[in-house]
């Protein structure tokens, strides 16, 4: 029942936010100059014509009665069509400036349903990577505070910290698909194309886990029950996988929703220099090409998800830790 | 330059005024920090003085110079450019450093802005609580669940970005996490005595957040702002890469390493020097940022 009225209460405050954050990239995007009619039609189409089209799509009503139209169709499930990307998927951008027909516009729910499925992959593989390697880091770090682990950790972590994602990326793609050609690296067609974006995604995730781990096993072995779980008798593995790590991975969890901005930052200029087809590319080129509805698609979404993580993680923190209040 | 902001706001600050003193004797008793500020003090060293000494200018282009490797690494190359030219022949090492002083620039004032305006939208939402906590918490939340990246492009992306325009935009985009922290700590604060004193003898509320709590709530939050200064670091040189920095020809470490991928397979030197040099600025920051970090719970007990 606690449960339910946490989950409620949660879930209306999300609400809240997704609310607040369509509005306010929805004025941004109005408020900034740069004009997506007057891209859609290219520089050459005349001043008349582009008020004519911006009127007929509703661009020159007042900012809050757009937003009411825009709101009345999310709440139907609707994100409205792409500014410029046509329906069959063809070259983007192509729009002719006498070229009016809105209605063969690509739906921003199939843009983006057609790309999340890449990027939640990238990111599966990226978060697997970081947390394998943070792991062994983090607990031989917890383990022996002030001990060389303690500072291999630490100066690992300060160096991935300062590591500039894109420039990794170049980098890594010199050696690793240039130089020994061990790895694709440009575009997408298996499995392997997500290798090299996944490890910069990792590389950037790694230094905050670590140190979130070593603080967190450190202070854990300090306590009494493991302390008392000595006594007991039970084995070292025992004690630090299941008592010690199932308590540290309460900070981790919160820290994943804490970073999922970063995480989704890191995404797009990942996605990016590799040229993978996935929802930051999508989201960049929206943004370049001012896709107001695509744009604000993609904001929604990412919120939803943002508020939908830091649920779980509170839930599941409350699962691992009972003592915990909701 | 880092330094001196820490010193020079830490000091000055704390009600205790040997708080901020304990902090950085605390922090310069670490080996960390003394690595750090070492390599800071070399680099801006460098920065300051190379392009002075050398009589090279970062802009003009030389065609005989055309793509020379970096000393002892190719056929081609010569002691005139140590770490090699680029596609028009432009000096590597100078237009490196060049960018190393637009990156820090643009990296301690952005770090000072948001640390202005974060502070004070928090010091104000925990002073007051109720509505107006509510509403700036709530904008917090939404901000925060936008990636900074994304506000960023949308607005640089409309016009020739300019420095203030990108000072402006990571600054505002940083604010949520020191409204925050600074929050969380005025809350405490206020219900204090010597809060409940100055209200009672009549004080107004704006000098109770400027004389008494801003002194007490401050000095924290600084040096956790020295990590920032590298995170907008980055930041900048992602948007350079993206071409939304600061617009060539002036050279930032994100548009030397965009041009050079375009030659990475002939002259890797183009893309791979800048970072190297922005690893470096980067690695010592985040040294001195975490050794203070760490001298601050030290001091602190622990307790943010």
């Amino acid at each position: 029942m606690q449960v339910l009225s946490f989950f409620i209460r949660r879930l209306l405050q999300g609400v809240l936010i997704i609310f607040l954050v369509s509005f306010l990239i929805f004025t941004l995007l109005r408020v900034v100059p740069g004009d997506p009619v007057r891209l859609m039609a290219g520089g050459m189409a005349p001043e008349a014509l582009i008020e004519q089209i911006a009127k007929n799509m509703g661009l020159r009503d007042p900012i809050v009665v757009q937003f009411a139209r825009y709101m009345g169709g999310v709440v139907k499930g609707d994100l409205g069509q792409s500014f410029v990307r046509p329906a069959n998927g063809a070259a983007v951008g192509g729009a002719q400036f006498n070229d009016s027909t809105r209605g063969e516009r690509a739906h921003v729910t199939s843009l983006i349903l057609s790309t999340l499925p890449r990027t939640l992959q990238l990111a599966g593989v990226a978060i697997a990577l970081a947390l394998a390697t943070s792991l062994v880091l983090g607990v031989a770090g917890g383990l022996h505070p002030g001990g060389w682990q303690d500072r291999l950790a630490f100066y690992i972590g300060s160096i991935c910290v300062s590591l500039p994602n894109f420039w990794l990326g170049i980098v890594l793609i010199l050696l690793l698909s240039v130089k020994l050609a061990w790895l694709p690296a440009i575009g997408y067609e298996n499995f392997a194309y997500t290798i090299l974006p996944a490890i910069v995604l990792a590389v950037e995730m790694i230094p905050f886990m670590v140190r979130t781990l070593t603080g967190s096993v450190a202070a854990i072995m300090q306590e009494p029950f493991i302390a008392v779980a000595q006594v007991r008798g039970l084995s070292r593995y025992r004690i630090v996988y299941h008592h010690a790590l199932r308590n540290a991975a309460i900070p981790l969890l919160n820290l994943l929703g804490v970073q999922f901005s970063t995480l989704l930052g890191g995404v797009l200029v990942v996605e990016y220099i590799f040229d993978y087809p996935g929802l930051g590319q999508l989201t960049i080129n929206a943004v370049l090409q001012r896709d107001f509805p695509l744009i604000q698609g993609i904001a929604i979404l990412t919120s939803g998800i943002f508020v939908l993580i830091n649920i779980v993680v509170d839930l599941a923190a409350t699962m691992i830790d009972p003592r915990m209040e909701y | 330059m880092t330094l001196a902001l820490a010193v020079s706001l830490a000091t000055p600050a704390a009600p205790p005024v040997t708080l901020g003193r304990r902090i950085w004797r605390h922090a310069l008793a670490s080996t960390e920090l003394r690595i750090g500020l070492a390599v800071l003090l070399l680099l801006l060293l460098a920065t300051v003085f190379y392009p002075m000494l050398s009589n090279l200018d970062p802009e003009r282009m030389n065609v005989r110079a055309r793509l020379l490797a970096p000393a002892f690494a190719g056929a081609k190359w010569s002691w005139e450019h140590p770490l090699g030219t680029d596609e028009i022949g432009r000096d590597i090492l100078l237009r490196c450093l060049i960018g190393l002083r637009y990156s820090l620039l643009i990296g301690v004032a952005s770090v000072a802005l948001m640390l202005a305006v974060g502070c004070v939208f928090g010091i104000v939402a925990g002073y007051f609580g109720r509505k107006t906590d509510m509403v700036i918490m709530r904008l917090t939340d939404a901000q925060l669940s936008i990636p900074m990246i994304i506000l960023a492009i949308s607005v640089l992306g409309v016009s020739r970005p300019t420095i203030p325009g990108i000072v402006l935009v990571l600054g505002l985009s940083g604010w949520p996490i020191y409204a925050r922290v600074t929050r969380s700590v005025t809350m405490t604060e206020r219900r204090r005595e010597f809060v409940r004193a100055a209200q009672v003898s009549g004080a107004s509320d704006l000098r109770i957040m400027v004389r008494l709590l801003a002194p007490i709530v401050l000095p924290p939050v600084l040096f956790i702002s020295v990590l920032d200064i590298a995170r907008m670091m980055i930041f900048e040189s992602v948007l350079g890469f993206i071409g939304l920095g600061v617009q060539p020809p002036t050279p930032t470490f994100g548009n030397i390493i965009a041009d050079g991928r375009k030659y990475l397979i002939n002259a890797w030197w183009i893309a791979t020097m800048p970072g190297v040099f922005l690893c470096l600025s980067l690695t010592s920051i985040n040294l001195v940022g975490a050794a203070l970090e760490r001298a601050r719970n030290a001091v602190y007990g622990g307790a943010s």
